[in-house]
C-alpha cells in the first residue's frame, strides 16, 4: 500500500501520512432502531469501486477530511474538506 | 539492471592484465579473505581480486554442497556469496574492495576447497524433489531433523552479537522525482537525457559502480551493434554514441541525478521505486530510498542464462558476459585454455574476443553437441557427442532474457514472442515506458534447453540457488506439478537469492516441454518486489525511538528514581533503587496518606478547548453532561464510541464560559484530539481544540498536609470554602501562573497544578522547600496506583478493554442518558436496559498471597472473568484488587478463586471503596 491523497490543503501526500477513518455512514437519528445502530457500528459495504472514506490528516494539515477511493485500484479521485462538503 | 547485453566486441589490447581503462594497475588496497591478506587493485571487486590471486571455489551451493565459481559476474547470480564485515550473503563480485576489510566463506566446513558436507550430494537419491513433503509426514519427524537439516543447508549465518544495526546502520532517504529511469545502460542514458530536456528533474539509477551498462567493458563498432542483444544503435538506425559523451552529457545536466551501486528492487503502486544503495560512507551500511515519481523509465536491459548440460555449474564454466566482464572491468584473465558453447555470431564473435585477450580457443561447440564438463573443483574438459576437449574454461553463450521485473510489477505484460523466439514486454500502463533490451526488441532468437529430451542426466543445474535439477523438473511435472506457478512451489526454482534470474526461462521450457504446451500457454510466475534481495535491516531502518522527557525529568534523576517507560514517555516508577521497591512505595504511600506527597503528571494529555460552541461539542462526546457544569468547576469525564465502549476518561475543568481545560490519559491525547477533531469535522461549530501537552508541567500534591504546604507558595483561599473538592482556580503558584484542580486521584486531599513547562522545575523544587517542614516526599506511578486502586478509580486501558462499557465497569453514573443526544448513547442505553454479562468488581484476598495481573478468575473450574489489578494494600494489610467477572459472581461478599502460588486460593467481592469510602478524607 503506498498510494497517493490528494489532500485538499496540503496537496499530494504519501498515505503514511495519513489515518484511516473508515467509510463514510449516515448516523442513524436518535431512538432509531437497535438493527440501524448495530449496522451504524458494526457493519461496512466495503464497495467496489469508489467510495467515499474519511481520513485524518496526522502528519500534515492535521484535518478530516472526505477522500472517493478507487477500493480496486486505490486510487484517490477527488477529496473535501468536510465544511466545504453539502 | 543495467543494460548489460551486448558484448562482443574486437578490443585492440591483447593483453587483459594490462591497464586499461577501468583498471589503474594500483595495487592499493589490502582485505582479508579468510584472514588472511589479499592484495587488490583499487578498482576490483571482492571477487575480481580473489580470482586473480587463483581463487576458483567461491562457494558451496544450497543443498548438495557442490562447489561453485563466478558465473555472470554482475551481481545476478548467487554463486559468490560471502559475509563482509560481518553482513551475510553479500555479492562479492559487485562489492568493491576496500582496506581492512574482512571477508569470510559461507556455509562450507572446513574451507572451500573441502567441504565435509559435500557428503550430502552421495545421498542426493534420498532427496528427491519435494523431500519435505515426501519425507516429513508427522510433526515429530521435522522436530528430529529439524537441528541437522539446518545446519547443513542453507546460506549465510546472521552476526547476532554485537547488535549489527550499531555498526552498520540503516538508514531510509524520501524523494521525489518528475522521472525516474532505472537502468544506466546507452538507453537508460538517452532516456535520462531526453527526460532532462523536457523539463523536470530526473534520477537515473544503475546497480553498477559507474554508468555504460554493457559499453563498459565492450566498444560500439558496427559489427558489435549488429550482432549484440541490446544493441546500442537507435531503431532508427542513428549512430550510436561515445560511451564517455553520453556519461559526460549526464554529469553536466544539474537536473539529473545519478544513483549508482543502487538496486531498484520494486516498483509499487502511486509510481513508488524502492532502491537500496549502499551509504556512500561506507559501502556495507545501506540507504533504502524511497522514490515517489511521475514517469518511470524501465531501461533495465537483459542478462545471460546459463545453458542446460551435465555439470554445468562446477567453477570454470561462466557465462559469457561474466567472462568479458572479468576481462573488460577488470583486467583478469579467466583462463588459459577455453571452449565456447554457443551458436553462430555470439559464439564467434566471443572466440574472437578471447583469443584478443590473449587465451587459447580450444573449439567452438554448439550446445546441442555437448554431453557434459568435466572435472570435481575446476573444470578440467568438455566432452562433446564426438570429442574431449581439455580446457580450464568453458564460455556458455547463453540466451539473453530481459530484466523485466519492474515491468511486470508496473501492471505490464511480459509474454513469449513465438515469432521473434524472445520474452517481450507490453502493455504497460500509464506513466511507465520500457526502452531497450528489456522490452525484448534488440535480443537475438532464444535457443532454449540445449539438451535432447530423451536424454535425462542427473546433475544438469536449472536453479544453482537452491540445487534444482533438470531431472527434478521433470519429475515434478509427471507428479502431477504442471502448472508453473504449482511447479515453482514444489520444486522451489525460482525462489532462491537470483529470484529466477538464471533459472525462469529454463524451468518455463522444461515444463512446457514436460507437458506438450507452448511456452505462450505456461507463462511465467507472478513478479513480486523485491528483484534482488534486500537485507531486512533495511527495511526496518534506523533504530530510532523517540523519548520524551518531563519537564522535571532532571530533578527526578537527582533524587534517584527507578524509570519506567509510558509510551513514549519516561516516568518515575517509584524512588529509589532497583531492589528497593518495597519498601520505596510503602514509604511513599504512607507519605500521602499521612502528611504529604507529590507526583509529576505533566504525561497527562492536555487540551484548550474554546470557542462558543466548545460546551455543545464536549456534550456530545463526553458522556457527561457539561452544559450545567459552573465555571471554576471540574468534572470527571468518560468518552465512549458509538458501540458505548470506554476510549478514555479524565477531568474537563470549565474556565469560562466557552473556555474548557481537559486532561487525558497518557497515551491517548493524539486520538482523543482526533477524535474531538472528527465530530466537529462538517458540524460548522466553532470550536478551537489546542494539544498544550508538550507545554505544560503538571504535578498533583496531595495528603493531609497538602494545604498546608501549598498555602505557602500561593495567595489564593485553598480553604473548602473558596476552594472546595472538584474546584479549579488560576493562581500563582511559586510566582508561576498555574491552573489549580482540586481533584483527588489518589483519595486525599490534593491539588492538580498545570503550569508552562519551562517553570517546571523551579515550582518542582518551591513544592519541595515548602512541604520540607511536613516531610513532604515525591511519590511515583507504582505508589500511585496502589492509592488509586484502595479508591476503586480505574485506569482506562488498564482495568477496561475493548469490551468495556460505563455500565458493566460500574461507573453508569458517568453517562447522562437523559441528554438528548451523545456519542455512544444508544449502546449504553440498551447495556442498562439487558442483562449485564460481566461487572468490573473489587476484591479482597482471604489471605496474604498477590496474585498476578491478569490472572483468571475460576468458578466450577470454568474462566469466570480476570483480574486488571491487584496491589497490596498498607492500610488494610490485605491484598486487593479489580476484576471482571460473570455477572452472577458480581455479589458484594461473593467468594471468587483464582490461582497464584501455584495453588488455588480464594477472594471475596467488597462493593464499597477499600479507603474512605465516604470521601471524607478527599472533601477534608
Amino acid at each position: 500500500m503506498s498510494f497517493l491523497i490528494p489532500c485538499p490543503n496540503c496537496g499530494k501526500r504519501s498515505v503514511y501520512e495519513f489515518r484511516f477513518g473508515g467509510e463514510v455512514k449516515s448516523r442513524p437519528e436518535a431512538g432509531a432502531s437497535d438493527g440501524a445502530w448495530l449496522g451504524y457500528c458494526y457493519a461496512t459495504a466495503n464497495r467496489e469501486r469508489a467510495q467515499k472514506e474519511w481520513w485524518f490528516h496526522t502528519y500534515g494539515c492535521r484535518q478530516w477530511l472526505y477522500a472517493v477511493r478507487d477500493t480496486m485500484t486505490n486510487e484517490v479521485a477527488e477529496t473535501s474538506l468536510p465544511e466545504d462538503t453539502p | 539492471m543495467s543494460s548489460d547485453s551486448g558484448l562482443r566486441h574486437s578490443r585492440e589490447s591483447g593483453n587483459p592484465s594490462s591497464a586499461n581503462g577501468t583498471t589503474d594497475g594500483q595495487s592499493a588496497v589490502t582485505f582479508y579473505f579468510n584472514g588472511n591478506p589479499v592484495d587488490a587493485q583499487a578498482s576490483d571487486t571482492v571477487a575480481s581480486a580473489l580470482y586473480r590471486t587463483g581463487r576458483r571455489v567461491f562457494s558451496r551451493s544450497f543443498k548438495y554442497h557442490r562447489p561453485r565459481g563466478l558465473l555472470c559476474v554482475a551481481g545476478r547470480c548467487p554463486n559468490c556469496l560471502m559475509n563482509v564485515d560481518g553482513t551475510p550473503n553479500v555479492r562479492a563480485c559487485t562489492q568493491p574492495v576496500q582496506d581492512g576489510m574482512q571477508v569470510t566463506h559461507q556455509n562450507a566446513k572446513p574451507s572451500l576447497e573441502t567441504d565435509f558436507l559435500a557428503v550430502a550430494e552421495r545421498f542426493s537419491w534420498a532427496m528427491p524433489v519435494g523431500f519435505y513433503y515426501k519425507t516429513f509426514t508427522h510433526p515429530w519427524m521435522w522436530h528430529i531433523a529439524e537441528p541437522f537439516i539446518r545446519r547443513a543447508a542453507g546460506l549465510g549465518k546472521i552476526d547476532r552479537a554485537p547488535d549489527p544495526a550499531a555498526d552498520h546502520p540503516y538508514e531510509h532517504v524520501f524523494l521525489y522525482t518528475a522521472t525516474a529511469v532505472v537502468g544506466g545502460g546507452p538507453h537508460g542514458m538517452r532516456a535520462a537525457l531526453d527526460a532532462a530536456a523536457q523539463g523536470g528533474g530526473v534520477v537515473l539509477i544503475d546497480d553498477q559502480p559507474e554508468l555504460g551498462g554493457h559499453l563498459r567493458y565492450s566498444s560500439s563498432d558496427t559489427e558489435a551493434s549488429r550482432t549484440s542483444p541490446g544493441s546500442n544503435r537507435g531503431s532508427n538506425g542513428e549512430e550510436s554514441e561515445n560511451l564517455d559523451d553520453l556519461v559526460q552529457r549526464i554529469h553536466e545536466t544539474s537536473s539529473i541525478t545519478v544513483f549508482t551501486s543502487a538496486t531498484c528492487f520494486g516498483l509499487y503502486e502511486g509510481s513508488l521505486l524502492g532502491i537500496m544503495h549502499r551509504s556512500p560512507e561506507s559501502p556495507v551500511a545501506q540507504r533504502l530510498t524511497q522514490l515517489r515519481t511521475e514517469r518511470i523509465v524501465v531501461a533495465t536491459g537483459a542478462h545471460e542464462v546459463p545453458l542446460l548440460f551435465e555439470n554445468n555449474d562446477i567453477p570454470g564454466v561462466m557465462l559469457s558476459s561474466g567472462v568479458m566482464r572479468l576481462i573488460g572491468l577488470h583486467g583478469v584473465r579467466p583462463g588459459e585454455r577455453a571452449v565456447v558453447v554457443g551458436n553462430g555470431e555470439p559464439a564467434a564473435s566471443t572466440a574472437k574476443e578471447l583469443e584478443n585477450a590473449g587465451i587459447t580457443v580450444a573449439g567452438i561447440v554448439p550446445p546441442a553437441q555437448v554431453v557434459k564438463a568435466m572435472g570435481r573443483k575446476h573444470v578440467s574438459g568438455l566432452q562433446t557427442r564426438e570429442q574431449r576437449f581439455a580446457c580450464d574454461l568453458v564460455v556458455m553463450c547463453g540466451d539473453w532474457v530481459p530484466d523485466a521485473g519492474l515491468v511486470a510489477q508496473a501492471g505490464g505484460s511480459v509474454e513469449w514472442d513465438a515469432e521473434r523466439a524472445v520474452f517481450a514486454t507490453g502493455n504497460l500502463p500509464d506513466g511507465v515506458s520500457a526502452v531497450g533490451a528489456v522490452t525484448g526488441e534488440s535480443l537475438p532468437p532464444a535457443v532454449g534447453l540445449a539438451l535432447s529430451t530423451d536424454s535425462n542426466p542427473k546433475k544438469v543445474i536449472v536453479c544453482p540457488c537452491e540445487d534444482v535439477t533438470l531431472h527434478d523438473l521433470r519429475t515434478a511435472v509427471d507428479e502431477g506439478f504442471d502448472h508453473i506457478e504449482t511447479l515453482k512451489r514444489y520444486t522451489t526454482t525460482t525462489m532462491g537469492p537470483c529470484q529466477g534470474k538464471m533459472c525462469q526461462q529454463a524451468a518455463i521450457d522444461i515444463c512446457a516441454r514436460q507437458t506438450g504446451r507452448t511456452l505462450q500457454e505456461t507463462g511465467r510466475t507472478t513478479s513480486r518486489p523485491p528483484t534482488s534481495p534486500v537485507p531486512l535491516g533495511a527495511l526496518a531502518g534506523q533504530h530510532l525511538h523517540p523519548t520524551k522527557r518531563t519537564p522535571m525529568h532532571a530533578k527526578h534523576d537527582e533524587i534517584g528514581c527507578v524509570w519506567m517507560d509510558m509510551g513514549e514517555w519516561k516516568r518515575p516508577l517509584y524512588y529509589g533503587t532497583p531492589d528497593s521497591k518495597k519498601e520505596s512505595v510503602e514509604q511513599e504511600y504512607w507519605a500521602v496518606r499521612q502528611r504529604v506527597g507529590v507526583i509529576d503528571l505533566s504525561t497527562l494529555g492536555k487540551l484548550d478547548v474554546r470557542g462558543r460552541d466548545a460546551t455543545k461539542l464536549l456534550d456530545k462526546v463526553y458522556t457527561n453532561r457539561f452544559s450545567d457544569l459552573r465555571v471554576g468547576r471540574a468534572r470527571y469525564g468518560v468518552i465512549c464510541d458509538e458501540a458505548g465502549i470506554i476510549l478514555d476518561d479524565g477531568t474537563v475543568s470549565r474556565i469560562s464560559e466557552d473556555h474548557y481545560f481537559i486532561t487525558t490519559t497518557t497515551g491517548n491525547i493524539e486520538f482523543v484530539q482526533e477524535w474531538l477533531e472528527w465530530w466537529l469535522a462538517g458540524s460548522g461549530w466553532c470550536v478551537h481544540i489546542t494539544n498544550v501537552t508538550g507545554g505544560m508541567g503538571a504535578v498533583n500534591v496531595a495528603g493531609p498536609k497538602a494545604r498546608a504546604t501549598l498555602a505557602k507558595l500561593t495567595k489564593r483561599d485553598l480553604g473548602n470554602k473558596r476552594f472546595g473538592y472538584m474546584r479549579c482556580r488560576q493562581a500563582d503558584v511559586a510566582g508561576v501562573p498555574s491552573l489549580m484542580l482540586r481533584i483527588g486521584f489518589v483519595g486525599e486531599t490534593g491539588w492538580e497544578l498545570h503550569f508552562p513547562s519551562e517553570y517546571g522545575e523551579h515550582v518542582w523544587d518551591a513544592i519541595m522547600d515548602a512541604g520540607s517542614e511536613f516531610d513532604i516526599r515525591p511519590f511515583g506511578v507504582e505508589t500511585q496506583r496502589v492509592l488509586r486502586l484502595e479508591k476503586k478509580h480505574v485506569i482506562v486501558s488498564v482495568d477496561t478493554d475493548a469490551t468495556s462499557n460505563p455500565i458493566e465497569a460500574d461507573m453508569a453514573w458517568v453517562a447522562k442518558l437523559d441528554k438528548e443526544d451523545f456519542i455512544g448513547k444508544a449502546a449504553i442505553s440498551r447495556a442498562q436496559n439487558r442483562a449485564p454479562r460481566e461487572k468490573l468488581v473489587g476484591f479482597v484476598m482471604d489471605e496474604d498471597v498477590l496474585p498476578p495481573d491478569g490472572a483468571v478468575i475460576i468458578a466450577d473450574d470454568q474462566p469466570a472473568g480476570r483480574v486488571t489489578s491487584v496491589r497490596h494494600s498498607p492500610v488494610n494489610e490485605k491484598v486487593i484488587g479489580l476484576a471482571w467477572v460473570a455477572a452472577e459472581l458480581a455479589e458484594a461478599g461473593q467468594a471468587i478463586a483464582m490461582n497464584a502460588d501455584g495453588r488455588r486460593v480464594t477472594a471475596r467481592i467488597v462493593e464499597e471503596p477499600f479507603y474512605d469510602p465516604a470521601q471524607k478524607r478527599l472533601r477534608q
